[in-house]
């Protein structure tokens, strides 16, 4: 195994273990999972201490096991009735204007999960009016009756992350599809186009730049709004090797060339997440949309 | 009021971690949120926040070595 890369300075996030702790403990009395602390974000400090938070439904066991990702693999847990419900009473009690749900892949059930998602969004537009409402999905086995169900439950922001170019995708992907998700981001773009929709890729897993290219054009061609860019950081020395630490300099140009080719909104820093900042992508694409 | 400053367990599978920085010398007086001292996990370098006002009286552990999650790893005096 050969050693880990030396971690840059714009690697150091700051923690406060008081904040943390408040926020990590309302999700456990709530029965609640975040993506936050299942795929080790490095944001969590930041994020928890302004009390934000990614919610993660239908379980912390992945039914995938994607070579970059810190989510445990294993046998899928019952789906939780209770969860919609408790997920908008922590939305609530964290004072959030804008929630971010994602989801564990469930390829276990006939929808993917679909109807919970459904479920949630109907509890948070219940429990906690105005606030918005952006999901975060799997591909849902790329079946357009599921994505219809999560669609029809009116989120405002359609979020589906495509993660790296297609030519890594047998190596680190192996059971998700590129051309696949294309067509979930297409589909929604071309069914709900009210509906504003984001993916997000990271950069350091050996891709090179002409695969970027292709995967930019790829995305605009869905008619995709908003796009994260995000540096690949490894979760363990067994997860796919770090090639290599892009600059934030390198990011920025990154940045340039997808606003070029017509992204609405683009966030890209080696911090990035997909659920990062997350109010002020929609906001930013809504504001753009608007000019 | 003199307290413990203890390895931190930043994720509940957290065991260890590298204690890759001590951001205030011994002595040196710090205010509630400022940098205390670095922690190395497998994706960035945490810069832990001082919960209250104090002074760092001790540093316990050398910068690189790797403590388990709980062990005292410096002393602090803060202000009653």
């Amino acid at each position: 195994m050969s050693k880990p890369l030396k971690k840059p300075d714009w690697l150091k996030v700051p923690y406060d273990p008081k904040a943390v702790n408040e926020v990590a403990s309302l999700m456990k009395d709530l029965k609640l999972n975040t993506v936050c602390n299942e795929a080790n974000c490095p944001n969590l400090g930041e994020c928890f201490m302004k009390h934000t938070a990614t919610f993660m439904i239908l379980g912390s066991h992945c039914t995938r096991n994607c070579r970059f990702c810190n989510v445990t693999h294993a046998a899928p847990e019952t789906v939780d009735p209770d969860e919609p419900e408790n997920l908008a009473r922590a939305a609530r009690q964290l004072g959030l204007r804008h929630v971010v749900i994602t989801q564990v892949t469930r390829d276990d059930l006939p929808d993917g999960g679909a109807q919970q998602f459904a479920e949630c969004l109907k509890a948070l537009h219940e429990l906690c009016p105005g606030t918005t409402v952006e999901v975060l999905t799997s591909d849902l086995k790329g079946d357009h009756d599921a994505l219809d169900v999560v669609l029809k439950a009116g989120p405002d922001v359609f979020n589906h992350n495509v993660e790296m170019p297609k030519e890594l995708y047998s190596k680190v992907r192996p059971q998700a599809r590129y051309e696949r998700s294309l067509d979930v981001l297409r589909y929604v773009k071309e069914t709900y186009p009210n509906v504003l929709t984001k993916t997000g890729f990271m950069l350091g897993l050996g891709e090179m730049d002409e695969e970027i290219d292709v995967l930019m054009d790829d995305l605009i061609e869905t008619g995709c709004d908003i796009l994260t860019i995000s540096q690949y950081l490894q979760p363990s020395p067994e997860h796919y090797p770090l090639q290599r630490y892009v600059t934030p300099e390198e990011f920025e140009q990154y940045k340039e060339r997808a606003l070029e080719k017509g992204f609405r909104f683009v966030m890209s820093t080696p911090l990035v997440r997909s659920s990062y900042r997350a109010a002020e992508a929609m906001e930013g694409a809504k504001e753009s949309r608007a000019e | 009021m003199e307290k413990e400053i203890k390895m931190p367990r930043l994720r509940e599978e957290m065991k260890e971690g590298v204690l890759c920085a001590w951001l205030k010398e011994e002595g040196e007086s710090f205010k509630k949120g400022e940098p205390l001292y670095e922690i190395e996990t497998d994706k960035v370098v945490n810069q832990v926040e001082a919960e209250e006002d104090g002074v760092l009286e001790k540093q316990l552990v050398e910068e690189g070595d790797v403590v388990p999650c709980g062990e005292k790893i410096g002393e602090v005096r803060v202000d009653e």
